[in-house]
């Protein structure tokens, strides 16, 4: 059962936390890399749990009433586990009580019988042992067993044009709103996870993600519910964060500092792979070999979307509908935005017109830049089973085409947003199953 | 660059004209209207003269934050305390305070105010307040004392020179006509992020016949429906459950005075068949029980057989009759007010009867044996079973090691004194209008607003 405990006011270093067993599973890298989502039937097998102690301290109490002898003994499962795990703590059990001088042998040839039956609380499993014994009332024994967590991860592949792929970056319970890769090699080598209290930087060592630091985010408002927020790397020091009425900016070489203050300027729309402030030079231009030029939005600090509010103005719009995400796709003489607006509609901007789609997309929309297609591809979220699914899709004119299959994704699409060099997407999905925040680099492979 | 195909492009658009929409995200803005049948006089926390009920804890836990909360795993989590530390073997709790919280009259909160509220609900708690902290000595050990501060008539509220509560919750009272109606506004600056809905208007003491119909014609967004009810709502409603958090029993209104007395209460409890209760008077809500907590909280409810076993009962009756040659008459309250009680009430005569035991169904309030609801006060299992226990007369307290298996004893001890039959688990049910989402009902079978929103029509000219 459970203990008193003490919290930190600061919720538990994740620094700490890798130690824990018990706590979040956490993908290495290397790992994620060889169980590549789009495989045809690639999962993560649950983890083992280990049911010897309380196999052990039920089969104690039990012999404690029975005493050594024979007994007709039965498991029955009545909770979540799954019959794998019923055998192997039937099994578990029965050598348990072996070992103990206990033997078996039908009800009528036994001295006691010995129901077990596996059962669960809110909190925990809860086996429970009733004994019989002649000519005396049932005896009721005891014991809790922990929840194992188990992780898993579904896919599927169609022959389509394009290829999107997902690859799990991290996992953690709290919210995670972003994640910035900041050195490759070619791989990620590097990432920073922004979520609600501190940015924390890994660096892969030995195919795990290590802890290296954690910064600690400040701000003097509570936040929004729905939080969101961006992590991008800057040319001049490691990242700049954006959240809700907070901007804070990182120093450039370690030990690394984080400054926040309180600041309503917009968030950059383009990232900085596309445009003339790239910190990655050959990351990308737009389809005419040109960079494109910085968009900026103003996002409303006590809300989950921006206002609209933009900086310098979509052509003629110096101001857009109120939207959740947006995408860009350049054209030869302009840029097509699409807006995610708040009215439910896709908004798809020129510059001059304003036209409005029901897309029965989701909030969620970001633009990558690739050598595939028409160049340029939108990513946006539909309804799944068992979560939302991510496409990719291109625009030949005002209407979407789909170039990709669907992918799953574990729940719902939490955050999507463009990685800072442009040709890949950054997605967090929160796991129906577990409730953790899982993050994944989207990219698309051309061809089939 | 490969060769697009065009074609391929123009059957994946009509494709993808025909996947369902995505989930958005959660949008601002809009009034939610709420139904119960409960009525609420009072919103102080602690006000015992208030049953309490799951539509009390909920708008209580809207208005008023608790220093801890239970989650739906059945830990204990953050609220208005950010931390805490138990020593003295968890008889000194000291619980520090979140910072920059305010009371919805702009009052910062301290660990004066709430020391002080914590007083108000339990006066022989010994608290006391440490700088920004508040501390609470306990009598005896109790290593899962948090989980009593999670309750709604301990939370944290101020009272002013006029008698009016202001809270720290997520929203705050702004019309009030007790008993009738309530309407709350959004706290813009909540300390866990201003909730996503502008307002929320409870019409109270609504029967459920009339909450259905509401909901049926747009007038409300949120409605109780009795469990037994959700098969007849159409086909267009979303109904939400809760784990079967209310217990349907018998209740005696005194302790048996003599074995056989004793002896009769416990062939009442084999007389009645909650099987076919449950299917014909219950259509299939609820779970047949013969413990206080059902399985879900405790994990061993399926030791205890809810089977009817009336050759048993016969028998305990003729043993009593040969000992004291009459089988004394019982009256069987039930609530007037309740459709379903009466029903109950007279099936339940009836298999008393079959064991040779004479109940009188009466709608009286006085009678030697009542038909009760009790909300399940608790999702922890120790504070439950120990209020409903205090409503026989027992009185529980932890065990340290506070295991299981030491729960499973102070029950059926609980159980042993017959003061009380356990008839059925039942879920709190709610059904919602279409563009209501993220509607949460807690396992306790209150509901939390604190995420949800409105979508869609039901959104209307308030969005935003």
């Amino acid at each position: 059962m459970r203990s008193a405990v003490y919290n930190s006011a600061i919720p538990a270093d994740p620094l700490k936390s890798f130690d824990c067993p018990g706590l979040v599973f956490r993908l290495g890298f290397v790992g994620s890399l060889l169980i590549l989502i789009l495989l045809p039937g690639a999962a993560i097998s649950a983890r083992a749990a280990d049911w010897n102690a309380p196999e052990q301290e039920l089969a104690h109490k039990i012999v404690a009433i029975t005493g050594p002898g024979v007994v007709a003994f039965s498991v029955e499962n009545r909770s979540s586990l799954g019959q794998r795990d019923h055998e192997i703590i039937q099994d578990g059990l029965r050598s348990a009580l072996a070992g103990l001088g206990l033997r078996f042998a039908a009800p009528e040839q036994a001295a006691a019988t010995v129901k077990i039956t596996l059962s669960e609380n809110l909190t925990s499993y809860l086996w429970v042992a009733e004994i019989h014994q002649s000519a005396a009332e049932n005896t009721v024994v005891m014991v809790s067993a922990p929840r194992p967590e188990n992780s898993g991860l579904r896919n599927t592949r169609e022959s389509t044009p394009l290829t999107l792929r997902k690859i799990s970056l991290w996992t953690q319970d709290e919210p995670i709103l972003d994640v910035a890769v900041l050195e490759e090699n070619p791989a990620p080598a590097q990432i920073a996870v922004l979520d609600a209290q501190r940015v924390a930087i890994y660096r892969l060592q030995n195919g795990k993600w290590q802890p290296e630091q954690n910064l600690s985010i400040t701000h003097a408002n509570p936040w929004p519910r729905d939080l969101r927020g961006r992590l991008i790397p800057a040319r001049d020091h490691l990242f700049d964060v954006y959240l809700p009425g907070v901007i804070c900016v990182s120093t450039a070489a370690a030990p690394l500092a984080l400054n926040c203050r309180e600041s309503d300027d917009p968030w950059p729309l383009v990232p900085m792979g596309l445009n003339a402030g790239s910190v990655f030079p050959s990351a990308g231009m737009n389809s005419a070999g040109a960079s494109v030029p910085q968009m900026k939005a103003f996002y409303a600090s006590t809300r989950n979307f921006f206002t609209g509010a933009m900086t310098p103005g979509v052509g003629k719009f110096g101001s857009v509908p109120k939207f959740y995400s947006a995408a860009l796709l350049p054209r030869d003489r302009y840029t097509l935005w699409l807006f995610a607006a708040t009215d439910g509609h896709i908004h798809l901007i020129d510059g001059v017109s304003d036209q409005a789609a029901k897309l029965l997309w989701g909030s969620n929309l970001a633009s990558v830049k690739t050598a595939c297609g028409a160049g340029w591809q939108v990513l946006a979220t539909t309804s799944g089973d068992a979560g939302d699914t991510m496409r990719a899709y291109e625009f030949p004119d005002r209407d979407p085409a789909a170039v990709s299959a669907a992918i799953d994704l574990p729940g719902e699409v939490t955050t999507l947003w463009t990685e800072a060099k442009g040709d890949a997407a950054l997605a967090v999905a929160r796991n129906r199953e577990t409730g953790s925040y899982e993050a994944f680099q989207l990219a698309l492979a051309c061809g089939q | 660059m490969k060769r697009f195909n065009w074609r391929w492009l123009a059957a994946s658009s009509l494709l993808c004209a025909m996947v369902a929409a995505a989930q958005t995200r959660p949008q601002y803005g809009g009034t939610l209207r709420v139904t119960t049948h409960a009525t609420l006089t009072s919103l102080d926390p602690p006000d015992a003269s208030q049953t309490d009920s799951v539509a009390r804890r909920s708008l209580l836990l809207m208005m008023f934050d608790t220093l801890v909360a239970i989650d739906d795993n059945g830990r204990i989590q953050p609220a208005l305390a950010t931390s805490w530390q138990a020593s003295s073997g968890g008889r000194r709790w000291q619980l520090r305070l979140r910072r920059g919280v305010k009371f919805d009259d702009g009052t910062p909160l301290t660990a004066e105010i709430a020391v002080s509220s914590l007083r108000a609900a339990n006066a022989s708690w010994n608290v006391r307040a440490d700088a920004d902290s508040v501390v609470i000595e306990l009598e005896t050990e109790n290593a899962e004392f948090p989980a009593e501060l999670a309750l709604a008539r301990n939370a944290i509220a101020k009272r002013s020179a006029d008698g009016k509560d202001s809270g720290t919750g997520a929203f705050h009272a702004v019309e009030w006509e007790p008993g009738k109606k309530l309407a709350l506004a959004a706290t813009e600056n909540y300390w866990s992020g201003r909730p996503f809905l502008d307002r929320v208007e409870i019409e109270m003491g609504k029967g459920f016949r009339d909450q259905i119909t509401a909901l049926e014609l747009g007038k409300a967004d949120v409605v109780e429906v009795p469990p037994e009810q959700l098969h007849r709502l159409s086909s267009g409603v979303h109904a939400v459950s809760s784990q079967p958090a209310e217990l349907l029993a018998l209740v005696f209104a005194r302790e048996a005075a003599s074995p056989e007395e004793k002896m009769l209460h416990e062939a009442l409890a084999l007389s009645i068949e909650r099987g076919s209760i449950r299917s014909v008077l219950l259509q299939g809500a609820g779970v047949p029980a013969a413990t206080i907590l059902p399985n879900w909280m405790s994990g061993y409810g399926f030791v205890f057989p809810s089977d009817a076993d009336l050759p048993r009962a016969r028998h305990e009756c003729e043993q009593v009759k040969a000992t004291i040659h009459l089988i004394p008459v019982w009256s069987l309250g039930y609530d007037s007010n309740d459709p379903l009680a009466r029903l109950l009430a007279e099936r339940i005569a009836l298999n008393a009867r079959d064991a040779g035991l004479s109940l009188q169904p009466t709608s009286a309030t006085a009678a030697e044996v009542r038909l009760t609801r009790i909300a399940l006060s608790s999702s922890d299992p120790w504070i439950a079973l120990s209020a409903v226990a205090a409503m026989t007369g027992a009185t529980l307290s932890r065990s340290k090691e506070n295991s299981a298996q030491d729960l499973y004893a102070a029950e059926e001890d609980v159980l042993a004194s017959q003061r009380i039959i356990p008839l059925f688990h039942l879920p709190a049910s709610y059904a919602t209008a279409a563009g209501v989402k993220d509607f949460r009902v807690r396992p306790d079978g209150s509901w939390d607003l604190s995420n949800m929103w409105l979508g869609g029509a039901s959104l209307g000219n308030h969005g935003q």
